[in-house]
């Protein structure tokens, strides 16, 4: 298990490399295409991170009927 | 002949405001009076506009000459100058912002957020106007500003938080302007944000009633009196914090502040902290934030074409924040059998507690008997949240667009 972990984490850290590779190809794209990426992946993260606060909250609350019950 | 030159040297403060430069700061020193009679005549965010007006009359004051490095500034401005002393240890550092966060977290009480949670959509749907201005700037800045047509970095930074007023958000605003070294930009910028968020009475009513009939903001909304239980309210911050770092890791000093105020609030073991970052570390961080944001109200860096652009578009950001929030409520309202006020929508800004209230006063103008207070609260907090994550997704994707430079 712990050699399967070591395995895993090193391969991350030579995976990271890659992910420069994504970002210079972004710079590149023009102006206004950039700004609607910016648009699309900023509202889905800002409704992502709500949502998953909603889902936690709603736990919360089941858990908080059921100390109640 | 001495002597002439001895009373010019004596009074070449009163000379410096008949040149060039001294009608500029006359007119900085209108537009701060300005601000100060908002404050103080009607009331309208004073904490904030007092000191930013008393700032911009300190900054724009006639230049002396540093004995070290010779150059010429305001004396509050120079290298040793108080004001420049704050601005590096607070707002340069992006401290200020972080420090009332604590306090601001302090005074939220999410209970009412708790058990309504289909409120916090509200925060997510008020954050639209953001992106709608941060498009409309990318087209616009190339043309109304030339000298920044060629530069696409420029653009895409000033865009950002332009976009990032319409959250009503002074401390995200302030983060995102500085965190893509905007300096140039700051006045405008923080004074465009700290305006708005004291004008939100002013603002945001006709927007909402262009855009509600009158039987819809008379719907009525249940609520639910029983508190939310301790456990949840301690919870809460801490999964707040890991969520929103995790995900958008660029919104953790933001959101970790925030969330610590309001654990050292929700503890039930440190009254006084909590009493202390209400209170004195509020107070005292607002008192040197607006002050300092008032230095940055130089006039040849606050009456340009930018100023006026920025203003603009910051205006606009407010609109569509408000406009984007009750248009939700709308739409949700097609397939839901308990209709939402829309005017709750409005409240996803924010401008807390501001924002509810005037919801609230709104929906008694319709109906003395209607009380969507908690309601709007709901949507008031979740739109502090919604605010900072899309402060921590601009930072993120707009750097990534950058090429990962910042």
């Amino acid at each position: 298990m712990l050699k399967w972990l070591i395995a895993f984490m090193e391969a991350a850290s030579v995976a990271s490399p890659a992910a420069e590779a994504p970002a210079s190809s972004l710079a590149a794209l023009p102006l206004l295409v950039k700004g609607l990426l910016v648009t699309l992946m900023g509202l889905l993260g800002v409704f992502l991170v709500l949502t998953l606060l909603f889902a936690t909250i709603r736990l919360m609350q089941k858990l908080d009927t059921k100390e109640s019950k | 002949m001495e002597l002439v030159s001895i009373v010019k040297e004596l009074f070449a403060g009163v000379l410096y405001l008949f040149s060039a430069a001294g009608l500029k700061a006359l007119a900085m020193f209108a537009i701060a009076g300005v601000l100060i009679y908002l404050a103080i005549r009607k009331d309208y965010e004073p904490a904030l506009l007092l000191p930013i007006g008393f700032g911009a009359i300190l900054a724009n004051l006639p230049p002396v000459i540093d004995a070290v490095t010779g150059t010429a500034a305001a004396s509050v401005l120079g290298e040793h100058g108080f004001l420049s002393v704050l601005y590096q240890a607070g707002i340069a550092n992006e401290l200020f912002p972080i420090l009332i966060f604590i306090g601001v977290g302090a005074m939220i009480d999410f209970s009412p957020l708790l058990k309504d949670p289909s409120m916090i959509f509200f925060g997510a749907a008020a954050q639209f106007g953001i992106f709608a201005t941060f498009l409309l700037s990318l087209v616009l800045i190339p043309i109304v500003l030339p000298s920044a047509a060629g530069d696409e970095s420029l653009i895409l930074r000033l865009a950002s938080a332009i976009g990032i007023i319409g959250a009503a958000d002074g401390p995200t605003t302030l983060y995102v302007a500085n965190y893509f070294n905007l300096k140039d930009y700051m006045a405008p910028i923080s004074v465009a944000a700290y305006s708005y968020m004291s004008l939100v009475p002013v603002i945001q009513p006709p927007v909402i009633k262009a855009l509600t009939t009158r039987e819809e903001r008379m719907i009525r909304m249940n609520y639910n009196e029983q508190r939310a239980s301790r456990l949840s309210l301690i919870l809460f911050p801490i999964i707040v914090t890991a969520v929103a770092g995790v995900i958008v890791p660029m919104s953790a000093p933001l959101v970790g502040s925030l969330m610590f105020g309001n654990l050292i609030r929700e503890c039930g073991v440190l009254e006084r902290l909590s009493k202390t970052a209400q209170n004195e570390l509020a107070n005292l961080v607002t008192i040197l934030l607006g002050i300092t944001i008032g230095g940055t109200m130089v006039a040849e860096n606050f009456l340009r074409m930018d100023t006026l652009l920025i203003m603009a578009l910051g205006l606009f950001a407010f609109v569509f924040d408000t406009a984007g929030g009750v248009l939700f409520a709308k739409c949700l309202n097609l397939f839901r059998k308990n209709k939402i006020n829309p005017m709750v929508g409005a409240a996803g800004i924010s401008a807390f507690p501001m924002s509810a209230r005037v919801i609230q006063k709104l929906a008694k103008e319709e109906d003395p008997y209607n009380f969507i207070l908690m309601q709007s609260i709901s949507a008031n907090v979740s739109g502090q949240l919604g605010s900072i994550v899309a402060g921590g997704m601009v930072i993120t994707l707009v750097s990534l667009m950058l090429g990962g430079i910042w």
